[in-house]
C-alpha cells in the first residue's frame, strides 16, 4: 500500500512540475501586466503544434524540434507583444481579460483552419521506460522534471541578478515610480511576455511526447488549471508556483488512484473555490500584493 | 493611454457598424430553389473535431456521388454543415439554427451520444427528421419510435449489442475474468458501461474491479493505469475517443503493462495511427466496431477507394463510411416517398429496405436499424475481423 502510496506522489510531482512551467509564466506576465493571460494554454499548445510542424515538414528530430518549437513561438510572442500586450499597461482588468480571451480564440481557431480539427500523432520524443523500483516511467517525464527545476533555478537567478529581473520586480510592484526612474517599461512587458510565452511553449514541447494527440483545442483545459495553480501560489509569485503546482499534482493523483479519474479535475477547482473564499492572495504570500 | 475621445468612439462605431452592414451584404442569396438542403451536425472543433472532419467527408462523397447521377428527385443536393463542439447545449444551438435559418428539413446529427440525446426533442418539437449516423448510446433509440420520439432514426448500432458481443468474446474465447473499467465519461461511455455491467452476471467469475472514468481532454493515465497495474486486472474494458486510446496505449507501455493487460471496448483501435502509437500494447486488443475498411464487401472496399481518392490518399474512419451510407439511405427513402417533404421521407424510412454494402438494413419499432457489426481482434499490428454480429435489442429484457 505504501509504495502505491509513494509512486501515486511521484506520478503527481511529473504532473505538477507540468502545471508549474506552464504556471510560472503565467504568473510572470500577471506580475507586471496586472492581467491574466487567458490565452496562456494556447501558447502551450502553439509550442506542442511548432515542434510537430518542424519534424514532420522539415523532417528534423525531436531535439532539433524543441529549439525549432520554441524558437517559432518566440517570433509569434515577439509580434502579440507589440501589438497588444504592451498596449494593456494600465489598463483597468477588463481589458486584459477581453484581449487575452479573444487571442485565444484566434490562435485556437487558426491552428484548426491551418492544421484541420482532427488530432495529429506526436512522434519522437525519448520513451524508453526507466524502471524506478516496481514501476516504470519514461525518460521524456525525467527529463520534464530536470528542466522544470533548471527553469525555476534560471527564473529565480534572473530575478536576483539580472537588470531585467531587477526591472521586472520593479514594474510589477509600481509602474508610475519605474518611469520616474528611467525604466522603459514597455520594454520590460515584453520580454516579460516573451519569457513567459516561451516557458509554456517549451513545456508544450516536452509533454508532447506523452500526449501523444495534439489539436487545436488542447490549450484550453491548460489554461484553467493553470490558473488554479497560479491563484493557489499568490498572483505574482514564481517560487510559488513551482509548490503550488507539484502539490496540486500530487492531491490530484492520489484522488484519481484513491477515489477514482472522473474526480480529478474537481480538485483544481475545488482549491480555487476555497483560496478565493478564505486565502485570494495564495498560500505562500504572507500580505496581498495588490 | 488616455481614454479615447468622442469622436475617436463614434469614429470606430461607424468603421464596425459599415463592416457588419459590408458583411451582411456579401452574405450568399437564400432561397436557391434547385437544390435540397441536408443539414449535417458534428463535432467541428474540441478533442473530437475528429470526428467531425471524417462525417463531413463521407456525406460530402456521397452528396458527390449523388449530384453527379442527377440529385434526388430532379433537385441537386446541398449539405450545410453544423459545429456541435460535442458539447449538448452547443449541438443544440447548432441544430437550433439549421431548422431556423437553413430550414432544412432532414438533419444527419450528431456523432456524440450525449449531443444526440439532447437535439432529439429539439428535432421531434420542429417536425424535423433526424437521422443518427454515429451515436452509440442505446437510449436513443429505446426513447424513439413507439418509445416517444418519432422523428429519430438511427442508422448505426447500439451500445447494447457492442457490449454484450464484446463481452462475450472477452471472456468465452480470450478467458479473461478479472475487468478493470476505464471509459470516457459521457452518455457514450457510461451507457456502454451499464449495459456490461447488465450483461456480466451471465459470465461466471468474472467481476470488474475498479471503474473509471475520464474526461475527454484527459492526457495523464499514470495514476489510474498504476492503480490498475496493481489490481491484477486482465483486461481493460474501454469505451473511449480516438483521440485518447493512443494516449492511454502509450502510457500503458510505460508503466509495463504491455502484453499483460488487453484492452476491449472500443475506440477506434483498429487504425493504423492508433497501432502504431505502441504496438505491443495494441496486439490481443478486442474491439466491436461498426464499420472498418478492412470489411470484404466489394461495395464497401470500392468506397474506401474513392474516399482515398477524393482525399489525399486518407484512409476513412467507421463515421466517414456511415454518414456516406445514412445520406445514400436518406436518398432511397426519398425516392422511395417521391416527396421531399419531411414527413413523407419519415414515413419511407419506417418502411424501408435499404440494400447498403454491409447487407440489408430495416427499421424496428423503435427506429432503430438492424445491422451487423465488425467484431474484430489486433493481431500482428492489423486488425484480423473475427465476425459480423447482427443481433436485434431486445427491448422488454433490457429496459431501464
Amino acid at each position: 500500500m505504501s509504495s502505491f502510496l509513494f509512486e501515486q506522489i511521484v506520478n503527481g510531482i511529473i504532473t505538477g512540475s507540468v502545471y508549474a512551467l506552464v504556471a510560472a509564466g503565467m504568473t510572470m506576465i500577471f506580475g507586471v501586466l496586472r492581467a491574466i493571460n487567458f490565452a496562456h494554454g494556447e501558447y502551450y499548445m502553439l509550442g506542442t503544434f511548432a515542434a510537430w510542424w518542424v519534424m514532420s515538414k522539415l523532417a528534423a528530430d525531436y531535439s532539433l524540434a524543441i529549439v525549432g518549437g520554441v524558437a517559432i513561438v518566440s517570433v509569434i510572442a515577439v509580434l502579440i507583444g507589440r501589438s497588444v500586450m504592451q498596449r494593456l499597461i494600465g489598463q483597468p482588468f477588463q481589458a486584459g481579460v477581453l484581449a487575452t480571451l479573444g487571442l485565444s480564440l484566434i490562435l485556437q481557431n487558426v491552428v484548426i483552419l491551418a492544421f484541420g480539427g482532427g488530432y495529429k500523432v506526436f512522434s519522437g520524443g525519448w520513451l524508453e521506460p526507466i524502471e524506478l523500483g516496481d514501476f516504470g516511467m519514461s525518460q521524456q517525464r525525467v527529463i520534464l522534471v530536470v528542466i522544470t527545476i533548471a527553469v525555476f533555478a534560471g527564473l529565480e537567478w534572473m530575478v536576483r541578478s539580472t537588470r531585467l529581473g531587477r526591472s521586472i520586480r520593479a514594474v510589477s510592484q509600481n509602474i508610475e515610480c519605474c518611469q520616474v526612474n528611467g525604466i522603459d517599461v514597455e520594454q520590460v512587458v515584453r520580454r516579460t511576455f516573451l519569457i513567459g510565452v516561451a516557458i509554456a511553449a517549451l513545456s508544450g514541447i516536452l509533454t508532447g511526447p506523452i500526449n501523444v494527440s495534439i489539436y487545436g483545442g488542447m490549450g484550453e483545459a491548460i489554461t484553467l488549471k493553470t490558473f488554479a495553480v497560479i491563484v493557489m501560489g499568490g498572483m505574482g509569485n514564481v517560487r510559488g508556483t513551482l509548490i503550488a503546482g507539484c502539490l496540486l499534482g500530487v492531491v490530484e493523483s492520489l484522488v484519481a488512484g484513491f477515489i477514482g479519474l472522473q474526480y480529478r479535475d474537481s480538485v483544481g477547482f475545488i482549491v480555487l473555490l476555497f483560496m478565493l473564499m478564505f486565502r485570494p492572495h495564495g498560500l505562500f504570500s504572507s500580505k496581498a500584493r495588490f | 493611454m488616455s481614454y479615447p475621445t468622442n469622436s475617436r468612439l463614434r469614429g470606430a462605431a461607424l468603421v464596425a457598424i459599415a463592416a457588419i452592414a459590408g458583411f451582411c451584404a456579401l452574405a450568399p442569396a437564400s432561397a436557391q430553389t434547385d437544390t435540397f438542403k441536408i443539414g449535417v451536425i458534428a463535432p467541428m472543433s474540441g478533442p473530437n473535431a475528429r470526428y467531425g472532419a471524417f462525417a463531413n467527408k463521407g456525406a460530402a462523397l456521397a452528396a458527390k456521388e449523388i449530384n453527379a447521377a442527377g440529385g434526388v428527385l430532379g433537385k441537386q443536393i446541398e449539405l450545410v454543415s453544423g459545429d456541435s463542439q460535442c458539447v449538448p447545449a452547443e449541438g443544440v444551438a447548432a441544430t437550433q439554427r439549421m431548422i431556423s435559418l437553413e430550414k432544412t428539413p432532414v438533419i444527419i446529427g450528431d456523432v456524440c451520444s450525449s449531443v444526440t440525446l439532447a437535439m432529439q426533442p429539439l428535432a421531434e418539437e420542429s417536425k424535423v427528421l433526424l437521422v443518427n449516423a454515429a451515436s452509440s448510446n442505446p437510449d436513443i433509440t429505446y426513447k424513439a419510435g413507439v418509445g416517444g420520439f418519432k422523428w429519430t432514426f438511427r442508422n448505426y448500432p447500439t451500445d447494447e449489442v457492442r457490449a454484450a458481443t464484446v463481452l462475450e468474446y472477452a471472456s468465452k474465447t480470450k478467458g479473461f475474468k478479472k475487468f478493470a473499467v476505464l471509459s470516457v465519461d459521457s452518455d457514450y461511455g457510461r451507457g456502454a458501461i451499464k449495459f456490461t455491467k447488465r450483461y456480466l452476471p451471465k459470465y461466471e467469475g468474472a467481476e470488474i474491479l475498479s471503474e473509471d472514468y475520464y474526461k475527454d481532454s484527459e492526457t495523464d493515465f499514470r495514476s489510474v493505469l498504476s492503480k490498475i497495474r496493481r489490481s491484477g486486472a486482465q483486461a481493460i474494458i474501454l469505451y473511449g475517443q480516438a483521440d485518447t486510446t493512443p494516449i492511454i496505449a502509450r502510457q500503458m507501455l510505460e508503466l509495463g503493462l504491455a502484453g499483460k493487460v488487453a484492452l476491449v471496448g472500443n475506440g477506434e483501435f483498429n487504425t493504423k495511427e492508433t497501432i502504431a502509437a505502441a504496438p505491443k500494447v495494441m496486439n490481443g486488443a478486442v474491439e466491436a466496431a461498426a464499420w472498418l475498411p478492412e470489411v470484404p464487401a466489394p461495395r464497401s472496399l470500392k468506397f474506401v477507394e474513392d474516399y482515398k481518392k477524393a482525399n489525399g490518399g486518407e484512409m476513412p474512419n467507421n463515421h466517414a463510411y456511415t454518414h456516406y451510407d445514412t445520406l445514400n439511405l436518406v436518398m432511397a427513402a426519398i425516392r422511395s416517398a417521391n416527396s421531399l417533404k419531411a414527413e413523407d421521407i419519415r414515413n419511407a424510412m419506417a418502411k424501408i429496405k435499404y440494400d447498403s454494402p454491409m447487407g440489408v438494413v430495416t427499421f424496428d419499432d423503435h427506429n432503430q436499424a438492424v445491422m451487423p457489426m465488425v467484431l474484430l481482434e489486433i493481431t500482428d499490428g492489423k486488425p484480423a475481423i473475427k465476425g459480423m454480429i447482427a443481433t436485434k435489442v431486445d427491448y422488454a429484457g433490457g429496459a431501464k
